[in-house]
């Protein structure tokens, strides 16, 4: 090569530092990070993330659920509720049920007829319970599941329904030593149910995972990163609603996600002994941001509904559900309440509001269940059992009342 | 494939510009219309046999416009004429039919429809092929062009399909007239500081985009998450302003990277917008936003209809059918419709009475732009009519309602979004472009466009390995 054309090319590498500097560090980051680089796959890495948080735990579960229905423990300690006389019959008449329940099952039964063919739905009968220990029951609705391939959630086949309970209407009195958790949602109660006297404990993309975690959360109101586990060693609260689920949608997997809001129940029922906990359902979104093909779809949302909502023990862990008052026949969202088909309009928080007023839980301090001693349900929680403990000699109700 | 994806920053380009600077000059033409229906290919796999039906169509009828049959006959020329004005109406046909159909029937239908009370006129759902408003305006420039006899040397099937297909300017303009680029179409040569500049600038736009355009962005989706009506008169306004920053920086953004990926390629692409926010009227505004639409429809709509030559009445009804076609070409939807006879107005007013005045005087007229542009730009932003009512009810203080977004969130909004908002008002006066080109050779300015590249990059991650994230529940 002449000197010339030599001194050229120099001229030309002093002449292009950007060029240099943008082609060299390209190089390197694309042999260094995954997400750039070629071998390129995001779900494997966000799979990888969720296992490290939550380790060996899920194997377990996973081999769980996969073989067959889980049996709750609660079903095991209340051999009544398995064999109540009338389990077999048909729930003829909704209205039998108060007003509201009605209603509401009118609603579901709708998302059952539309969405799933062939199926009949039997609603059973709420067991009749004893007038001294009013517990509440959590039914599920079945219906035929859809095949699903993702390595984040399947379809759970069934529809969480309201934990049924005599529940008081309210007023906002009620709600002054309540503490609501949760993501972008509840963000959208803090700012249009007025809720005063509540704390809100709220961030976009709050999730499971990260509700106890050292980075805190918002309180919103004065707008200060809290650390919520010293939040709740410190306060007392008479009731948490917790509502999280939406940003674990494309986040490990259902039956970790369900692992870690057990484990989070736990640890809030340490921390906070008296408070009755609302675990409320994750608001399905609306026909247009429902995406099959990806991870952001109702079934999804309804398998992590039904999950969290297994939690529910009736005592002092309730599961309600808000869907049928937002959404179409077939469940999803209407597309005139919601912008963004994710979250509602302002105006219409007030129906929220409604709802939570109707469902409230008065306890006395007789009523306060009496923690067990030992330490797997000390929680009072309702946990899921292992294999083991369910043995064959327990009728496993597939469908019904679960 | 967007310019601001993985795949397209480290995927597409590298390879592509590698096989591109290799290749002899000859044959990089051909590298690069295979490279830019690859491009268009990725993300529109069926559409892509429309573009390549389309460009082989126009190319035909063009060269049909010009050819000219072996035997001699006595009335050639007037012969030729009739061929040439049938070749041009083919292939307007052919154009407007295809973007009519695709983009404007169901909308159309819709109408009829309503107005005949029952479903006579079937729906066709289908979607719409990315960038096809404006490949289509480009074709039709060409046609028009040939037929006034404008272009000087006619391209060939390469270069005309590389001019209608070249990645850079494909989905979403600036539309370039052939004439533009012909010369570098035949012949260019790429020096070493047209990549370094061509690649700047790409990251200057790139951080526009990503880096304002969709960080504010979040802003205005937040308010209207929480849905008008219920808005205090300040959250509208401040959502009107953080739509009207969004839609300037994304589309800006994506018109500087154009450019600069151009340059890369060897070519000269015209800028698309000139401080259009410092503007002093309206018409100013026009003549500084999206400046290759505006020169398009003057050029083939305007002008030819007799522009403000043939008296008042005339031009209002050229000004009036301007605007209604360029509202409609933004969208099938009559808030589009709207947001065009809006700007009818307001030029017809300025052309007539207030313009000149607006124009000279330093402080009213840009008070006055500023207050009007956000507004236009809500009508452009929200397709439901009632949705739309309830908005510009809520900037004019007027609520149905209680409020249900109060001045709470605002302070909350402002404190979120206030550096953002900061940085915003300093990118829309002419300043950043000007520190820009009067220190880009400098060594911090390469230092800052490579932290802002690199930044830029980390959010584009960020937002599409979870998208969840992206979306900020």
């Amino acid at each position: 090569m002449s000197e010339k054309k030599i001194s050229k090319w120099l001229e030309n590498i002093y002449n292009c530092p950007y060029l240099i500097l943008i082609v060299m560090s390209s190089v390197i980051a694309i042999f260094s990070f995954d997400e750039i680089g070629v071998r390129i796959i995001p779900r494997a890495i966000s799979e990888e993330r969720a296992v490290s948080v939550v380790g060996d735990v899920v194997k377990a579960e996973e081999h769980q659920t996969q073989g067959e229905v889980p049996v709750t423990v609660e079903e095991i300690q209340n051999p009544s509720m398995l064999d109540v006389p009338n389990q077999d019959a048909v729930l003829k008449n909704p209205q039998d049920a108060s007003e509201n329940a009605g209603e509401r099952r009118e609603n579901t039964d709708n998302i059952a007829e539309t969405n799933i063919q062939n199926t009949d739905v039997e609603i059973l009968q709420a067991p009749e319970i004893e007038e001294e220990v009013v517990k509440g029951v959590t039914k599920f609705m079945p219906y035929e599941p859809l095949e699903i391939e993702s390595r984040y959630y399947s379809d759970a086949g069934k529809i969480a329904l309201t934990t049924e309970y005599p529940y008081t209407i309210e007023n906002d009195s009620y709600f002054n030593d309540a503490a609501f958790l949760g993501d972008s949602r509840t963000l959208g109660i803090y700012d249009y149910v007025g809720l005063s006297g509540a704390d809100f404990f709220c961030d976009n993309g709050m999730t499971i995972f990260k509700l106890l975690k050292d980075d805190g959360v918002t309180e919103q109101g004065t707008g200060q990163k809290v650390d919520l586990k010293k939040v709740l060693q410190e306060r007392q609260y008479g009731k948490i609603y917790m509502m999280l689920g939406m940003n674990e949608l494309g986040y490990g997997n259902t039956s970790m996600y369900m692992q870690e809001y057990m484990s989070v129940l736990k640890q809030i029922r340490e921390w906070q002994p008296q408070a009755i906990i609302f675990i409320m359902a994750n608001l399905h979104v609306s026909r247009e941001k429902n995406n099959m093909e990806t991870e952001f779809n109702n079934i999804n949302i309804n398998d992590k509904n039904v999950a969290c909502a297994r939690l529910a023990n009736g005592t002092d862990v309730f599961y309600l559900d808000s869907n049928p008052m937002f959404t179409d026949s077939e469940g999803f969202l209407y597309s005139e309440m919601t912008f963004d088909g994710v979250h509602l309009y302002a105006k219409h928080y007030d129906k929220w509001r409604q709802f939570l007023m109707e469902h409230g839980v008065e306890r006395g301090e007789s009523s306060v269940p009496v923690l067990p001693a030992d330490a797997g349900s000390e929680s009072g929680i309702n946990e899921t059992a292992v294999p083991e403990n369910t043995g064959e000699a327990v009728p496993v109700p597939v469908e019904g009342v679960e | 494939m967007l310019f601001s994806s993985v795949e397209f920053l480290f995927r597409f380009l590298p390879i592509f510009m590698i096989v591109y600077l290799l290749m002899p000059a000859k044959y990089r033409n051909v590298v690069l219309l295979a490279g830019s229906l690859i491009f268009y290919g990725v993300g529109e796999p069926y559409f892509v046999l429309l573009l390549v039906i389309s460009v082989l169509i126009n190319f035909a009828l063009s060269q049909y416009m010009f050819w000219e049959p072996k035997s001699p006959q006595n009335n050639r020329k007037l012969k030729a004429k009739k061929r040439r004005k049938r070749a041009l109406i083919l292939a307007l046909l052919f154009d407007f039919g295809t973007l009519f159909v695709f983009k404007y029937w169901d909308f159309a239908a819709g109408n009829v429809n309503g107005l005949a009370g029952s479903r006579i006129v079937p729906l066709l759902s289908l979607a719409l092929p990315l960038g096809i408003s404006f490949y289509t305006f480009q074709m039709v420039s060409y046609q028009l062009d040939c037929f006034w006899g404008k272009v000087s040397k006619r391209a060939g099937l390469t270069a005309f399909a590389t001019y209608i297909c070249m990645f850079p300017q494909l989905i979403a303009g600036p539309i370039v007239r052939y004439e533009e680029i012909a010369e570098r179409m035949t012949e260019r040569r790429i020096r070493v500081r047209d990549l370094e500049n061509g690649l700047k600038l790409f990251a200057a736009g790139l951080g526009l985009k990503v880096l304002l355009a969709n960080q504010i962005g979040t802003l205005w989706n937040t308010i209207m998450t929480a849905g008008p009506g219920g808005l205090h008169i300040l959250v509208a306004w401040l959502g009107a302003l953080a739509y009207s920053f969004q839609i300037y920086f994304d589309f800006w953004g994506y018109s500087v990277m154009a450019m600069g990926l151009g340059k890369m390629l060897g070519f000269r692409i015209p800028r698309n917008f000139d401080d259009p926010y410092v503007s002093r009227s309206i018409s100013e505004f026009w003549r500084r936003w999206h400046i290759t639409l505006g020169s398009w429809f003057k050029e083939y709509v305007y002008f030819p209809l007799g522009g403000s030559r043939k008296g008042n009445t005339r031009t209002i009804c050229n000004l009036f059918v301007v605007w209604a076609l360029t509202g409609l070409w933004h969208g099938a939807d009559w808030n589009f419709v709207l947001w065009g006879l809006g700007f009818f107005l307001l030029i017809s007013l300025e052309k007539r009475t207030f313009g000149k005045w607006m124009e000279r005087s330093r402080v009213l007229g840009h008070i006055y732009t500023l207050l009007l542009i956000p507004a236009t730009w809500v009508i452009f932003a929200i397709t439901d009519v009632r949705q739309l009512a309830a908005y510009l009810g809520n900037m004019a203080g007027i609520h149905a309602g209680r409020i249900l977004v109060g001045a709470e969130q605002f302070v909350r909004y402002l404190k979120d979004y206030g550096i953002l908002l900061i940085m915003c008002v300093i990118f829309i006066t002419p300043f950043p472009r000007k520190w820009y080109h009067r220190w880009k050779d400098r060594w911090f300015m390469v230092l800052l466009l490579f932290v802002m590249f690199w930044w830029s990059v980390y959010e584009i991650v960020v937002g599409s390995n979870n998208p969840f994230l992206y979306f900020r529940f």
